[in-house]
């Protein structure tokens, strides 16, 4: 069997992704026996131009320099794998998309404002076809093994669509419910094996939202402990504010 | 079959026989008040006080995900079966889990018998500890004659004090009574000490929802379009938990899962979940349960009508996990509660 040509690409990100894949130890080894690497920004200095059977994209499309980009690597490639919240819903970028473009640009850039141009903050798919998602801020590495399987051999990824609480439970955490801390797990999608959780921390929702969440019965859940409806909605919008309706 | 007793001053030393040539699993203590079923060494790590653990023990007997079968593509259509098990021991199971386990046994050995879960079974040696006193309020065990032994068990300890009052069950359990000799012949007073104990017990618990057994089968029946479910359903996040935390719950799936050369690799299955959104979803992409009050009124019959059908016997062991894991505080009793004051 040929090996597939396969690169990695950053759009607006912290290339926190990228580190994840370059961490993967053992497994990299087994990935790189199957695969050939032409481009990736933390591990190689070369930049080919050929055709790609593979292309990973990380970050999202902030800018028309971004979208350009992202056209040109759609065209130059068979499949395009989004990669990491920020590719996959916006991520933390578009906590940007809640207040207006010139105000922010001012608030970061200052009379520079004018020299750095930005847009709406967009995931992926809603500028180009994306094959598929590996969620996750950073992305989780046995998602990412799971899925480049699944595309190696031409066959869906099913993301799981159903509450990080599955996870958690499964991994006999007690609830952060029971310690009187709010948790996002609930209404985001598992698929990390409940990482934060496991590790002491609370649930973000970094993986997006489960389709059809239960808003008004999460809200119901949070406010029974007297957190006043702002924060909850921030909570929610932290990685969530690229969501366009037809994402759900 | 027979009695024996098991002095306190002893139970370290069985432990200790235990652990000797298999795996010891018993209740441990989490933070706030939680326990797990976890391998345990000795005596001390133990919870004798354990209230039901977040995971029921069906996690050992159906595991969360296992594999069934290796396969090699390479080797034209080449499958090898596989179950993975050592000698484990169970110990400090409840009533309630004890029921539980009953339930699954019931169901595996059904046709088409599951044989993955009959080979596994028998690696298991299976130790009941009665409940002297209710857990905490969400049970309702008594309501379904579950706070008291009805088998399934290899010994069955009763804590009377000093000493247990162990039931044998089957001949493994006669076995590991002889071997390890840590038991004593039963006297008359423990036998009267037992009765005594039983009699408490039948006023500590009582029924905890005003209804008859036979009667609940038919108040699901009536109560299919209630309203009631439509209430749970706008709280309900469909988060698993209650389905995961079920001891007689064991809806799985079946997936495979390749090796990087995409020619050999692992058919696993992994819990499923009737109240995850895309559980019910078919081809095409209908969903015949897309209301989470539709799933939710699903996950109430499979427990208290639709099995009394097949198998003359309500799934519901009382255990109370469904109601404490439930962060939208939907409340096993309550929902009973609300039905029957419905359907008055
Ligand atoms: S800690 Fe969070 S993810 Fe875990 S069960 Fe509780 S709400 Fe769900
Ligand atoms: S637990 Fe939540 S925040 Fe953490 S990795 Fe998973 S989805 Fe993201
Ligand atoms: S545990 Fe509660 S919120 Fe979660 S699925 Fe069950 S009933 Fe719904
Ligand atoms: S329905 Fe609830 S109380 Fe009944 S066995 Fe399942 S988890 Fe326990
Ligand atoms: S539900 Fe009943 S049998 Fe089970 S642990 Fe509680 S008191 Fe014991």
């Amino acid at each position: 069997m040929s090996r597939p040509t396969v690169a990695f690409f950053e759009l607006a990100s912290c290339e926190g992704c990228q580190l994840q894949v370059a961490n993967l130890g053992e497994e990299l080894l087994a990935i790189l026996d199957r695969i050939d690497l032409v481009e990736f920004r933390e591990l190689l200095t070369e930049r080919p131009d050929g055709p790609l059977d593979i292309a990973f994209v990380e970050g999202s499309v902030v800018n028309a320099e971004c979208e350009a980009r992202l056209h040109a690597i759609r065209q130059r490639s068979e499949l395009l794998i989004a990669y990491g919240s920020c590719a996959t819903i916006g991520g933390v970028n578009a906590m940007a998309n809640g207040r207006p473009i010139s105000e922010i640009q001012a608030e970061v850039y200052g009379d520079q404002a004018e020299r750095f141009a930005a847009a709406r903050v967009r995931p992926l798919h809603q500028l180009v076809p994306v094959d598929y998602f590996i969620h996750g801020c950073p992305i989780y590495p046995d998602e990412l093994i799971k899925v480049l399987k699944a595309a190696l051999a031409h066959l869906p990824y099913n993301i799981p669509d159903y509450a990080v609480c599955v996870e958690c439970l499964l991994n006999e955490n007690v609830c952060m419910y029971e310690k009187k801390v709010t948790c996002l797990g609930p209404v985001t999608r598992a698929g990390c094996n409940a990482w934060c959780i496991n590790n002491g921390n609370v649930c973000y929702g970094c993986r997006g939202l489960v389709s059809n969440p239960n808003r008004a019965g999460a809200e119901a859940v949070l406010s029974r402990y007297h957190l006043d409806s702002r924060l909850i909605a921030n909570k929610m919008l932290m990685y969530n504010g690229a969501l366009e309706p037809t994402d759900e | 079959m027979s009695g024996v007793l098991l002095y306190k001053s002893e139970l370290c030393g069985l432990i200790h026989f235990l652990v000797a040539d298999q795996t010891v699993i018993a209740p441990v203590p989490l933070t706030h008040g939680q326990f797990k079923f976890a391998a345990v060494t000795t005596l001390e790590e133990i919870a004798l006080d354990a209230i039901p653990t977040l995971l029921p023990p069906k996690k050992y007997f159906l595991p969360p995900q296992e594999s069934l079968l290796q396969y090699d593509t390479t080797q034209g259509e080449k499958m090898q079966a596989e179950v993975a098990i050592e000698e484990t021991v169970l110990f400090g199971l409840h009533t309630c889990d004890l029921a539980g386990i009953q339930c699954l046994d019931m169901v595996f050995a059904d046709r088409p018998k599951d044989l993955h879960y009959m080979i596994r079974k028998q690696h298991f040696t299976l130790i009941g500890l009665e409940c002297n006193d209710y857990c905490d309020s969400s049970a309702n065990c008594a309501m379904l004659f579950n706070h008291l032994p009805k088998g399934g068990y290899d010994l069955f300890l009763t804590d009377l004090g000093d000493y247990y009052f162990v039931d044998i069950n089957t001949h493994k359990g006669d076995l590991l009574v002889e071997k390890s000799g840590l038991f004593v012949p039963v006297t008359p007073a423990a036998q009267d000490n037992l009765q005594k104990l039983r009699q408490i017990k039948t006023k500590r618990f009582k029924s905890e929802i005003p209804i008859r057994y036979q009667d609940i089968k038919p108040l699901f029946e009536a109560s299919f379009e209630s309203n009631v479910w439509t209430d749970i359903g706008a709280k309900c996040l469909a988060c698993g938990n209650c389905t995961n935390a079920c001891p007689t719950c064991y809806c799985f799936d079946i997936v495979d899962e390749p090796e990087f050369d995409l020619t050999r690799g692992k058919r696993l299955r992994i819990w499923d979940s009737c109240q995850h959104e895309n559980f019910a979803r078919i081809a095409g992409g209908e969903n015949f349960r897309k209301e989470r009050g539709d799933r939710q009124r699903h996950r109430y019959n499979r427990k208290f009508h639709y099995p009394m059908e097949r198998y003359k016997q309500i799934f519901c062991t009382g255990c109370g996990r469904c109601s404490r894991t439930c962060m939208a505080r939907i409340d096993l009793k309550e929902t009973f509660n609300a039905l029957i004051e419905e359907c008055r």
